[in-house]
């Protein structure tokens, strides 16, 4: 009988430590895309690339039934890679897609547009990284597929592979 | 005989007792001085109270134009983009230190706008943002 | 391309091979066989070679840059010297799991030649719950982090490996560290086998102790490269910060150096066992929690690379089911003590090893707290903290003072029962010289000088017993070994740590500052373009009082993919110090961060645990 309890304690205890460890995976350090799901992305003002021309994030949402934004930069090597779908994308479908132009200089990202093609509608710029902070992107290059009322619906951290755009088209009909 | 045996015994299991209780003191008492709670500009602005003695670390970016260097000091802002707090710093910085990237400063409050920092810390990934500094981040929003 | 798929479908094969072990091997149990036989043996072949050729073809990718493999893709670069093309292999999360398979499946055959002598039921036990691990991973590799994901379009190139990876001990450190880890699986496995089997005796002690002794070698072995990596590649001088990934890997150290030493009293007296049994099962749990606090990201460190929750959930599901089957095998079998032996003498080397343990189980609880506490906290109170080094020092180090006596006097105790009054006076004669020669060394810094002074006093203590046991021949010669690479360990680190000095500054190129009798001159710059970074190498002069001037050429990297800056740090060893200079770029490329520090004893640090650990290899390699 001693013994039992014993053991069951032991069992008790490691349970307890288990649950810890599970609920700290969900809380810990790990930024995590499904956080960010239905939220609302913060509204923002910035130069368009080509025309100079200030534009609100949330004008240029909200006349279309989805927006993807891109945040990309000619630096970003995935990025290259990732404008094949992109354009892809662009071609296909009537998706209003947006860029910003993360941390980088004027000459080279309309340089990398000249050369591999333009599927954004509106370039945006983020000389500084702080509006793709805000956000709430971890890196280049990463993409939010928002709706009309500028949810987000998706967020894909990393190049856009071919699986997602199946799946944003999929989401856009 | 057994009664010295017993007595022997006995005195074993108190003095087994009493070390794992004195360990167990030992271990939580030093946890309670040596632990280091992170803190964002914006919440230092909203202390009632600044504890000056207690070392803290206090996360953001490091404001954009803001490092100055001197021979032996360096100094720069760091921002959640809502408060800002002033650090100074003498000693070396990590490599991916530079201005408009993350930063996590250990060190010690002046005021509620002024940091003495004893260490920067900061990782090995260029993309990377310490966690804290994330969501001082996004909790500022 | 190819290759991607020959290491995807040999892992699956690996996989089936895997489950048809589990089966095969608790069939031959319940029936009884007599032998291992030629099935069971081949099966484990072959399933150590699935994973050699789909290690191999992760290799080859890496080698030729195949880009369509995701792994690749994300770690490696066409840029990138070949060695670091294949060490990137393993420097990242798939492919460092499926060099633990293949380490795993290696080991498992390896037990199974090299355990000829035992039971036959005991092996076929042992196969089974290690073949329980190994399709535990084969299933994480599959599910959650497949080496061989496709991408398409392939990209052109890849986004390169981490560059504060690309250094050569941090090569060869992750396969020797899971060397460790994975031994003390084999471990886990026997113990649990024998613990059903009611084998545990001093046969199976001398039998399993082998494997201790090597997995114990190799996890030293790997914490020695991880900690020389830290020193000259993160730029701190330091060579150990308690940071929660090097933690994770002390532990299971502490563990297995337990076990190590409660092995040779069930080899020799026949007792302790289930004490045996449960540090053998604490081992492996350790160091799968060490993979579960590194790999989840629970944890905050400076280590920690990308992460995925997912994983972690797995890890963590797993590791607690082998904890919670290794809890339910220990109340259905429950070990039977030996109880005409239980006469244990309060001076006696069982005592004194039983010390030891003691003192293994403070330092491990001190750590496990230190390290998880953060998550505990969190959890429930939703505070985020961190546990600074001060932490572990101050509830660790006035604890070796004993430790270091106990290690001094323990093995020179007799089996049984000794006798106080075997006690040489000359000893403590010797213990108190210890202590004075010690004093005299400290005296000149100013911190806590008596307790420095009885800490280093120990330390020699310990280093004079050790040497007379050595020429006398005395005790086991590994043992002597290692119990004096402590000494000299310990010595070394309090050396290090008093006579340390650091300076930093911002300079420009041609200034001159003084420091304390030396003279630092920044004298020039100079690039280099070099394959896949570029680099500044700065030229520095330090003068010292007898003039003597010492050259160093500090390095900053500006690695172009991924883009990332590296200070490479110039070191200049000798005997008894090491000069350390590193540079960093703040603002602009005109004035530089600066740090130079002058470490005694470093070497020697380096020394003592290289003896530490061939006390151990010397262990291995005896014949009984």
């Amino acid at each position: 009988m001693k013994k039992n309890i014993f053991y069951l304690s032991i069992l008790l205890f490691f349970t307890f430590i288990f649950t810890i460890f599970y609920v700290g995976l969900d809380k810990s350090n790990i930024y995590k895309p499904k956080e960010v799901k239905n939220k609302n992305l913060v509204e923002f003002t910035s130069t368009e690339l080509f025309s100079n021309k200030q534009f609100n994030s949330k004008d240029i949402i909200e006349n279309n039934n989805f927006t993807l934004i891109n945040i990309w930069s000619s630096w970003c090597v995935p990025c290259r890679s990732e404008h094949t779908i992109l354009m892809h994308l662009s071609n296909k479908t009537k998706l209003n897609i947006i860029g910003l132009n993360y941390k980088d200089k004027k000459n080279n990202a309309i340089k990398f547009l000249d050369e591999l093609g333009n599927p954004f509608s509106k370039n945006l710029t983020d000389p500084d990284g702080i509006i793709s902070i805000s956000l709430g992107a971890y890196g280049v290059p990463e993409s939010f597929l928002l709706n009309s009322k500028s949810r987000i619906i998706k967020k894909y951290i990393g190049p856009l592979t071919s699986e997602n755009i199946s799946e944003i088209i999929k989401i856009i009909q | 005989m057994y009664g010295k045996k017993v007595k022997l015994r006995l005195l074993f299991l108190s003095f087994i007792f009493l070390i794992v209780a004195l360990s167990v003191f030992l271990i939580l008492k030093s946890l309670e001085e040596n632990v280091v709670y992170f803190i964002s500009p914006t919440e230092i602005k909203n202390l009632s109270e600044i504890d000056i003695t207690k070392r803290i670390r206090i996360g953001g970016m490091v404001k954009e134009e803001t490092i100055k260097l001197n021979q032996n000091q360096i100094s720069f802002v760091i921002t959640d983009f809502k408060n800002e707090i002033n650090v100074t710093y003498s000693g070396s910085v990590p490599n991916l230190f530079s201005e408009g990237k993350g930063v996590v400063a250990e060190g010690y409050l002046k005021d509620r706008s002024f940091f003495d920092a004893k260490k920067i810390l900061a990782k090995h990934d260029e993309n990377y943002m310490p966690p804290e500094v994330k969501e001082a981040l996004e909790a500022t929003k | 391309m190819i290759s991607s798929h020959i290491g995807y479908y040999s892992l699956l094969l690996g996989f089936i091979i895997s489950t048809s072990l589990l089966f095969y091997s608790i069939f031959y149990f319940k029936k009884n066989y007599q032998k291992i036989n030629q099935k069971i043996f081949s099966l484990l072949f072959f399933q150590f070679f699935t994973v050699v050729i789909s290690f191999i073809s992760l290799v080859y990718s890496f080698i030729i840059s195949d880009f369509s493999n995701a792994t690749v893709y994300n770690n490696s670069h066409s840029t990138k010297p070949i060695f670091y093309k294949i060490s990137g292999t393993w420097g990242n999360h798939e492919g460092s799991l499926l060099l633990w398979l293949l380490v795993l499946t290696l080991f498992i055959f390896l037990f199974i030649i090299f355990s000829k002598k035992q039971p036959v039921k005991y092996r076929f036990l042992s196969i089974f719950f290690q073949q329980i691990i190994i399709s535990g991973f084969f299933l994480f590799l599959l599910l959650t982090s497949n080496p061989f994901i496709f991408l398409f379009p392939i990209p052109n190139e890849g986004l390169g490996l981490n560059p504060i990876l690309q250094d050569p001990a941090l090569a060869i450190h992750p396969p020797i560290l899971y060397l460790g880890y994975v031994g003390s699986s084999i471990i886990f496995s026997a113990s649990l086998a024998s613990l059903v089997q009611n084998n545990i005796n001093k046969e199976w002690a001398t039998h399993i102790k082998k494997w201790i002794q090597a997995a114990w070698f190799f996890l030293t072995i790997g914490i020695l490269l991880g900690s020389i990596w830290a020193y000259y590649e993160l730029g701190w001088g330091g060579f150990w910060f308690w940071d929660p990934v090097e933690n994770v890997s002390l532990m299971p150290w502490l563990c297995l150096t337990a076990l190590f030493h409660t092995v040779i009293v069930l080899e020799k007296r026949n007792l302790l066992k289930s004490w045996t049994l449960i540090l053998s099962i604490a081992t492996f749990t350790f160091s799968m929690i060490g993979t579960f606090l590194v790999r989840s990201g629970i944890l905050n460190s400076v280590h920690t690379f990308a992460n995925d929750p997912e994983r972690g959930v797995f890890i963590l599901i797993f590791l607690f089911s082998l904890i919670f089957l290794s809890i339910i095998l220990f109340f259905i079998y429950q070990v039977n003590e030996n109880r005409y032996e239980k006469n244990f003498f309060l001076i006696s080397k069982e005592t004194s090893i039983l010390i030891n343990n003691w003192f293994m189980m403070y330092f491990l609880s001190v750590i496990l707290i230190g390290t998880t506490y953060p998550i505990f906290l969190e959890v429930i109170t939703n505070e985020k903290i961190s546990i600074g080094p001060p932490f572990f020092n101050k509830l660790i180090i006035p604890f070796l003072i004993l430790f270091l006596i106990f290690m001094a006097v323990g093995p020179n105790l007799k089996w049984i029962k000794d006798n106080y009054k075997n006690i040489k006076y000359s000893r403590i004669v010797l213990f108190l010289v210890c202590i004075f020669i010690s004093f005299y060394i400290v005296i000149k810094t100013s911190s806590e000088i008596l307790f420095i002074s009885i800490l280093g006093g120990a330390a020699l203590y310990l280093l004079f017993i050790t040497i007379n046991e050595f020429l006398n021949k005395k005790n086991n010669i590994s043992q002597t070994i290692s119990h004096f690479g402590f000494g000299l360990f310990v010595i070394s680190i309090l050396l290090n740590s008093l006579f340390s000095s650091e300076f930093s500054a911002n300079m420009k190129i041609g200034q001159e500052l003084v420091y304390e009798k030396e003279q630092i001159k920044f004298l020039k710059i100079k690039s280099i373009d070099k394959e896949n970074y570029k680099s500044i190498i700065a030229k520095f002069e330090i003068k010292d009082e007898k003039k003597n001037i010492t050259s160093l050429y500090p390095e900053i990297r500006i690695y172009n993919q991924p883009n990332i800056l590296t200070s490479e740090a110039d070191i200049k060893t000798s005997i008894f110090f090491d000069k350390f200079i590193v540079i960093n770029l703040i603002k602009g490329e005109k004035i530089f961060n600066v740090r130079y520090q002058t470490k005694p004893f470093m070497i020697w640090i380096w020394i003592s645990v290289c003896l530490i650990s061939i006390g151990g290899i010397l262990g291995v390699l005896k014949k009984n």
